[in-house]
């Protein structure tokens, strides 16, 4: 047996060494893009790319800790793709600080993307002063969507700001609407309370507490308000809500069965899916005074093969180049990560995403931008037990919330 | 040496009488009739709304009406989820990797099996020093996620020039499987009758002889489970075939993950549901091709002859 | 003399799966505990830390969770199983038409993904979509069936999920282990007129004795490794009240980037599943190293 095994062995070496043979700017792109919209979205950096000159070879692998597993694996295997999405944020630290990736410094510098790239972007592409990742897009988090037909039924006006969200949803509950179409899962939680954090406590005191990990900042009033405010929202969701997919809250809001959800700017590719308009049927407004930004990255694999370095180069250059920016988030339902782009095909609520882009003062990262994985995970599971657990106080929460910030790196 | 009748099959046996098996309709022949037909309901259920919402178009799935008919029933979703749905820029749905599916399944049980007979059958009848020692390490084994693995075998692979290739995925695959397989086997053979393994040394058989003359013939049921339970594994595997198959290897379900899974995309469950149960197609028809095979094994007298 | 090279060649015969052993299970089975005493995040780094994943683990509400979790889901799982695959088991023995489709029937659940059979029980369950609202529909209005969402049943929702999956399996080991009795037994028990039922109660389930083991030690793999399933049907929700320890693991190695506490998470689990089943090892198989009868 053993002996079989050597000679399948190193034929399969051999073979391996004869197909490895390639000159062409050629890239092998490690994502997780998908399913139907996601798919027309990456097909335009591939034709952008084969148009540029280059061959996009595409390596589809959903979910994103499955694609991010792969690609890691390979790279530690000694068979690295080309490059490997990420989301925007912390998540390619470590092999970063362990000399696995190329930096895109020059195509940066040449491209000059440090005069256009927004704040927040900048930073979490940045690593001791040097650009190692190519921002592609930027997700905003804490939109709240509205359905126009739950409240036409409900007869009073959607909701356009935070202060009018809770007078709405008792009009909604009144008229027999779930108030809040809510997918229960810990991460949808974690939308929901993330976006009342942003809102109602202020940029400041959502930096403190995911940037600087303040155990004041989780004590204080202003927390305690938050944290008050979201427990409230509890009595406005139905009973199937535990365990629900996101879209099937959206598709809530499309039907008119449920009044509002909060959501990231991707629920929009389901609204649109529908055959309907976002900002029309499927209403849209941020919560507060900031937006909440998150994305999509794309990091290059370390590699000295002049060729791969050609192919990363050409990459970077057509990822961020003005007409592909706007092509992708059109299909995608993002924004691009430059301002200085035609705008006028975006639909009312990407206009105001866009607005709030151009305004550094109103715009931060998600938490998966200000802290690690393993913190947001953790503060993660504390939130949705909270919001599962109705007869947790909130001193409970504050306390377990704090242990979590302590605990985790 | 009696060679044993390898496989009497039950009507065979007919003229025995077996348990309750009464000509008329008792109260006891209804009562088993019953009982598998609920339990039949039971796990049939699931099927069913995967079916009907398979037929369904998104309008209608948004309804959230699950066990109705289809309205207007319609197959484009079939059609979608074997050949056309996109996933990144292919745009053929599951089909793909249908064959390497196939390339990795075939040798990965075959191995798995053969090797987990022989240490069954070494471990039950031959008992070499530390064989006990051997079954506990490798029970021990099974109970680790093989997630934890994945970065120590990557770095063996690596290590062994191996790494990315179908040889690879197919030796990680006999690896995973060799707990089980052994299990089965070993505790297989520990309910045949020693007599059997000793009338066979009398006459002179060697190890190889008795398993492959003796014993092999005589494990046909246990090599259909065996076969069940390595063909499901293998064929439903996801993280080790995208992990180790290399690029051009990627068996069937990276694809119907593909499908399937998303984040922040739309769902469309009606053909999530048809890849599911096309993905399943090769295991199901190995369930039900097997039946044939599910037959007795020791037959009886063997023995004594 | 011929037993002791026969014995030899046995020796032999087992030498691969020994270098599979040392090198694959062993081998990564020291290198998981070395790493659990790591602060080690996204790749293996060797800083060591002693105890403090440990202490953070025992310290997480989420792990305690999952640990009772696991125990309730095991007994229920493993119990509902055992008793439901044997009686199909006998049942399809009993001479029954058509019992390729049946066997086939029962065991369709076990060829399936997961991620997409895990939605529908999710849907079926859930208490405004499924079987609740359906019967509700009918006119059974205080017809109540919301486990699947509610924290005190959940992970009672998903044994049933994990029951219906994994019965077939128990059907077909104990089929097998049916059909590989001797004839002789029915000949035997009919001539002495003894009621069937006895004869399965105390001739037929100490004979299966080995079938039963082999069931239990791959349905105890299926505890100890639940993932799928409970991604698929609660995400370990609502709130935490459905983790289980290999769904922690998980997170933990990728989502989190944390395989340190991964590492750790998997070492208790690998102790306890160490502490069950050295005991039952020793009687089993060890003591006087009867292996077989």
């Amino acid at each position: 047996m053993l002996t079989l095994a050597r000679t399948l062995l190193s034929g399969a070496a051999l073979a391996a060494l004869v197909s490895t043979a390639a000159a062409e700017p050629k890239a092998e792109v490690i994502h997780w893009w998908t399913s139907g919209g996601e798919s027309a979205a990456v097909k335009v950096f591939a034709d952008a790319f084969t148009k540029a000159g280059g061959t996009w070879v595409d390596s589809a692998v959903a979910g994103g800790e499955n694609a991010r597993s792969a690609a890691i694996n390979r790279v530690i295997g000694g068979n690295p793709p080309t490059a490997m999405q990420f989301n925007t944020g912390k998540q390619f630290d470590d092999i970063v600080a362990q000399s696995l990736v190329n930096d895109v410094e020059d195509v940066a510098t040449e491209g000059k993307w440090r005069d256009f790239l927004p704040k927040p972007l900048l930073d979490a592409v940045t690593r001791d002063g040097k650009i190692y990742a190519i921002p592609v897009n930027v997700h905003g988090q804490n939109w709240i969507f509205t359905s126009t037909k739950a409240f036409e039924t409900a007869g009073v006006k959607a909701p356009t700001s935070l202060d009018e969200l809770v007078p709405a949803l008792d009009a909604l509950k009144a008229a027999g609407i779930t108030p809040i179409a809510h997918g229960g899962q810990p991460w949808q939680d974690g939308i929901m309370f993330n976006a009342l954090l942003l809102a109602k406590g202020g940029q400041d005191l959502y930096r403190r507490v995911y940037a600087e990990k303040d155990a004041e900042a989780v004590r204080s009033d202003d927390f305690r308000a938050v944290a008050e405010l979201y427990g409230t929202l509890r009595g406005y969701v139905d009973a199937g809500s535990p365990g629900r997919n996101w879209n099937d809250a959206t598709a809530m809001l499309i039907q008119g069965t449920g009044g509002v959800q909060f959501m990231g700017d991707w629920a929009k590719g389901e609204v649109k899916a529908a055959g309907l308009t976002p900002g029309k049927e499927v209403g849209c407004f941020i919560p507060g005074n900031d937006y909440m930004i998150g994305g999509d990255v794309f990091v290059l694999a370390r590699t000295d093969d002049p060729d791969q370095k050609a192919a990363q180069a050409l990459l970077a250059r057509t990822m961020l180049s003005p007409e592909t920016q706007v092509g992708f988030s059109l299909i995608k339902g993002s924004v691009p990560v430059r301002p200085d782009v035609d705008t006028a095909a975006f639909d009312s609520c990407g206009q105001t995403g866009l607005g709030l882009l151009k305004d550094e003062t109103r715009q931060i990262g998600n938490p998966e931008m200000l802290s690690s994985a393993d913190l947001v995970g953790s503060v993660r599971d504390v939130i949705t037990e909270y919001w599962n657990s109705p007869d947790m106080t909130t001193d409970a929460f504050v306390d377990q919330f704090v242990e979590a910030l302590e605990v985790a790196g | 040496m009696t060679a044993p009748s390898a496989t009497l099959h039950r009507s065979a046996a007919g003229v025995v009488p077996r348990g309750a098996r009464p000509k008329t309709l008792t109260a006891g022949r209804i009562g088993l009739i019953v009982f598998l037909a609920v339990s039949a309901a039971y796990v049939l259920t699931p099927l069913y709304v995967m079916v009907v919402t398979s037929l369904k178009t998104m309008e209608e799935i948004r309804l959230g009406a699950i066990f109705a008919l289809p309205a207007a029933p319609t197959v484009e979703p079939w059609i979608a989820a074997w050949s056309t749905a996109c996933t990144g820029l292919t745009c053929e749905g599951i089909q793909v990797g249908f064959w390497n599916s196939v390339a990795i399944l075939v040798p990965s049980v075959v191995f798995s099996v053969l090797a987990g007979a022989i240490n069954g059958y070494a471990l039950a009848f031959w008992r070499p020093r530390g064989s006990n020692l051997l079954f506990a390490f490798l029970l021990l084994g099974a109970f680790i996620p093989v997630q934890v693995f994945l970065y120590p075998l990557v770095r063996i692979s690596a290590l062994l020039g191996v790494y990315g290739t179908l040889p690879n995925i197919v030796a990680i695959h006999v690896i995973f499987g060799l707990p089980i397989t052994t299990l089965l086997f070993r505790n297989y053979y520990a309910g045949v009758p020693i007599e059997l393994f000793k009338a066979a040394r009398v006459d002179g058989a060697g190890f190889w002889r008795i398993f492959f003359q003796v014993m092999l013939p005589m494990s046909t049921p246990i090599v259909i489970v065996a076969c069940i339970l390595q063909v499901t594994g293998i064929w439903n595997d996801f993280i080790l075939g995208l992990v180790f198959a290399g690029r051009e290897n990627l068996p069937m379900t990276v694809q119907l993950n593909n499908v399937v899974n998303t984040t922040t995309g739309e769902r469309p469950y009606n053909i999530h549901m048809a890849a599911t149960i096309l993905t399943a197609a090769v295991p199901l028809l190995v369930y039900f091709v097997s039946g044939r095979w599910f037959v007795r094994g020791i037959a009886a007298g063997a023995v004594k002859g | 003399m011929r037993p002791r090279r026969q014995i030899a060649t046995g020796t032999i015969a087992l030498l691969p799966v020994w270098a599979v052993v040392v090198v694959a299970y062993l081998g990564t089975i020291a290198w998981t505990v070395l790493i659990s005493f790591t602060g080690s995040r996204t790749l293996p780094v060797y800083d060591f830390v002693g105890f403090a994943q440990y202490e953070r683990l025992f310290g997480t509400s989420r792990w305690i969770v999952s640990i009772g979790n696991i125990a309730t889901f095991g007994v229920l799982f493993i119990g509902c199983c055992l008793i439901i695959g044997f009686l199909l088991a006998v049942a399809l023995d009993q001479k029954v038409r058509a019992e390729g489709a049946l066997r086939t029937i029962y065991l369709y659940p076990y060829s399936m993904s997961f991620i997409v059979t895990g939605l529908v029980w999710q849907w079926i369950m859930n208490p405004e979509l499924g079987l609740q609202r359906s019967l509700r529909d009918a006119g059974f209005e205080s017809f109540t069936f919301d486990w699947a969402v509610n924290r005190d049943m959940a992970i009672y929702a998903v044994a049933v999920a994990g029951i219906w999956q994994a019965s077939g399996l128990v059907m077909a080991i104990l089929l097998a282990g049916l059909r590989g009795i001797d004839q002789d037994l029915w000949k035997a028990t009919k001539v002495d007129g003894i009621p069937t039922w006895r004869v399965y109660l105390s001739i037929v389930l100490p004979l299966l004795k080995p079938m039963i083991v082999t069931a239990v030690v791959l349905l105890s793999v299926a505890v100890v490794k639940a993932y799928d399933l409970v991604v698929a049907l609660t995400r370990g929700g609502p709130g935490i009240a459905s983790e289980v320890p290999a769904k922690f693991v998980m997170d933990n190695l990728f989502e989190r980037s944390n395989i340190g506490l991964a590492t750790a998470a998997s070492t208790v689990m690998l102790v306890t599943v160490l502490t069950a089943l050295v005991p039952w090892l020793y009687a089993e198989y060890f003591r006087g190293a009867k292996g077989h009868g």
